[in-house]
């Protein structure tokens, strides 16, 4: 559990982070979405500890971070892959980080063997592909086998194999009732792995829901239509809270009005239709749309019931 | 290729975690210490650097027949004359263990593990300092036993009864000790590598030295109580003046030296403390 009250972080003039609060719940998979600069990485690094607030507090799994007296049971991180020393091999950075814990080298070697960097464990870190020392970056996360993780960009540079480990593991941990934060700016990994969405916008929370919610709630019902009478049917459509664009000659995209609207209007004015296809809308256009708004909803306001008329 | 393993986490016996103890930062700096390649390179180089100049210099005096005799000719100083140098390889080291955790982002996995900060920088001036003791007593040994075969011929002795004999040899480690503590402390204010070796080197070579030439008194004794001009005190010999230092117009004892010098490591670790605390990492 990551519980975060009117955390603000400025730089001198720059705000990072401006009063957010929010709560990551255990047993489910969280997301922290937004675009570059939103604030994502200095409040996970707030959370640890790294950067201090300017303002608000952040606890983790009760207490603020650095009032734990082990935090890496607690907690497990990963910020960057780069966070090693580039002279010391993969094992002997776990093993100085599993000392500091009295964690036996017994789970060093479990970690090293569960991500896959058995064969590279003795070289030096400084060699390493941004994959691996992605790796090596959540290796040292479950070193202590937290409860809670935090994951900045977890599947930031891995083959497409380990992207599926990380988000079959991640689930896996969720399912076990830890709390696992990740940030990605793959909105199509967000939407296969996190359950919930927060989504930062200038140092601002602009949704906090559940995936499904965000996409629903984001949701425009768009239908492309093919219909030879096109001036005919955009005439016919034309009222408050619908939109009306056409895309080709004989293709329209209508806004606001359901597919089902659409056939009955057209039935009842002797229109004949060819095609008739709801465009279905992803996280990655909710992403959009929300962030995209970002200026103008700068604090909780609700967000904008899409469509209109309905 | 390298594949990751499937995500069981079922049937896993449970991880024993433990606080993060004082002792167990120490030990993991140790690690840390012991698993780079610099550490090693920098230790052999700056405790070779002992013998290396204890032998060349007792062995060429002994070349010189009218210096036989001489009462400027003690033992220990000639013994100890390389330490001038290996302060030099072993302040790198210093600066380097910390320094280095800043330009890596290892400083973000090690405050990770120990969010409180302090005792991170402790355990790592303690590890350093201690392994620079271990290595400058192995280089004092090796200086000795190295530069013995040419006592006779230099009229030099070396007599661990003799309390200024064991002070000057004592005094190695110690001076040593010092000098990669503030070197420690330096690095933890400045972060930066580059920035750190050449605040130190030039503390100890140009600001010391160029201060020293200057003849004029009030400047002179300032210079004197600079961290390596004064606890180079503990090295000399009351009846030579400086080895190291061109300045010879201190009034300080050799431990009154050795204080003052270690002032000076306290006032850099104190603000590498507080910077510590309060900056972001």
């Amino acid at each position: 559990m990551i519980e975060a009250m009117g955390l603000t972080k400025k730089y001198g003039e720059k705000t990072a982070v401006d009063g957010i609060s929010f709560t990551v719940r255990p047993g489910v998979v969280t997301g922290f979405l937004g675009p570059n600069g939103a604030g994502k990485s200095t409040t996970m690094r707030m959370i640890v500890g790294l950067d201090r607030p300017t303002a608000g507090t952040v606890t983790v799994n009760g207490r603020p971070y650095a009032q734990h007296r082990a935090p890496l049971g607690e907690v497990g991180v990963l910020l960057d892959a780069k966070g090693v020393h580039p002279g010391r091999t993969a094992r002997e950075h776990l093993v100085a980080q599993a000392t500091t814990h009295g964690i036996r080298s017994r789970r060093v070697d479990h970690v090293i063997e569960i991500t896959g960097l058995a064969s590279v464990a003795h070289k030096r870190a400084g060699t390493f592909s941004l994959g691996m020392g992605q790796r090596l970056g959540i290796a040292n996360a479950l070193l202590g086998d937290p409860h809670t993780l935090i994951l900045d960009e977890p599947v930031n540079g891995l083959d497409p194999e380990g992207v599926v480990w990380v988000r079959t593991l991640l689930r896996a941990l969720a399912a076990e009732g830890r709390t696992v934060l990740l940030s990605s700016h793959l909105m199509s990994e967000m939407a296969l792995t996190a359950d919930q969405l927060i989504v930062l916008g200038r140092g601002q929370v602009i949704a906090d829901a559940p995936l499904k919610e965000i996409v629903a709630r984001a949701q425009t019902t768009t239908v492309r239509v093919r219909t030879p009478a096109v001036a005919a049917l955009t005439a016919l459509l034309r009222r408050p809270g619908t939109e009306v664009t056409s895309v080709e000659a004989d293709e329209l995209d209508v806004t606001g009005l359901s597919a089902q609207d659409i056939a009955d209007a057209a039935a009842s004015a002797g229109i004949a239709l060819y095609g008739l296809t709801p465009v279905q809308q992803s996280l990655e256009d909710a992403y959009m749309q929300l962030t995209a708004e970002a200026v103008e909803y700068r604090s909780f306001a609700p967000l904008p019931t899409a469509g209109g008329s309905r | 290729m390298t594949t990751f393993a499937p995500a069981d986490l079922t049937g896993l016996p449970r991880v024993i975690v433990r606080p993060a103890t004082f002792r167990r930062l120490v030990a993991a700096e140790w690690v840390k210490l012991r698993s780079l390649r610099s550490t090693w390179w920098m230790l052999a180089v700056g405790t070779l650097f002992l013998p290396l100049f204890a032998v060349s210099r007792t062995a060429s005096i002994a070349q010189v027949p009218e210096a036989v005799g001489s009462s400027s000719m003690v033992g220990a100083v000639y013994v100890t004359s390389g330490v001038a140098l290996a302060q030099l390889v072993f302040c790198t080291l210093g600066v380097l263990t910390v320094t280095a955790e800043y330009g890596s982002g290892q400083i973000r996995a090690t405050l990770v593990a120990a969010p409180t900060r302090l005792p991170v920088l402790g355990a790592k001036v303690l590890m350093t300092v201690g392994t620079v003791v271990a290595a400058s007593m192995v280089g004092v040994a090796l200086a000795w036993a190295g530069s013995a075969r040419w006592f006779e011929a230099t009229g030099m002795s070396i007599d661990l009864t003799r309390a200024e004999d064991l002070r000057i040899l004592l005094g190695v480690p110690l001076y040593l000790a010092a000098a990669t503590a503030l070197a420690c402390g330096i690095g933890a204010v400045v972060r930066h590598s580059a920035a750190g070796i050449a605040a130190v080197l030039g503390l100890l070579l140009v600001v010391e030295n160029g201060l020293g030439a200057i003849p004029w008194t009030p400047l002179q004794t300032f210079a004197a109580h600079l961290p390596s001009s004064a606890g180079t005190r503990l090295l000399q010999s009351d009846a030579v003046g400086s080895v190291i230092t061109t300045s010879s117009t201190t009034m300080l004892s050799p431990w009154e030296g050795f204080a003052v010098m270690l002032g000076w490591v306290l006032v850099a670790l104190g603000v590498a403390a507080v910077l510590l605390r309060r900056k972001d990492a």
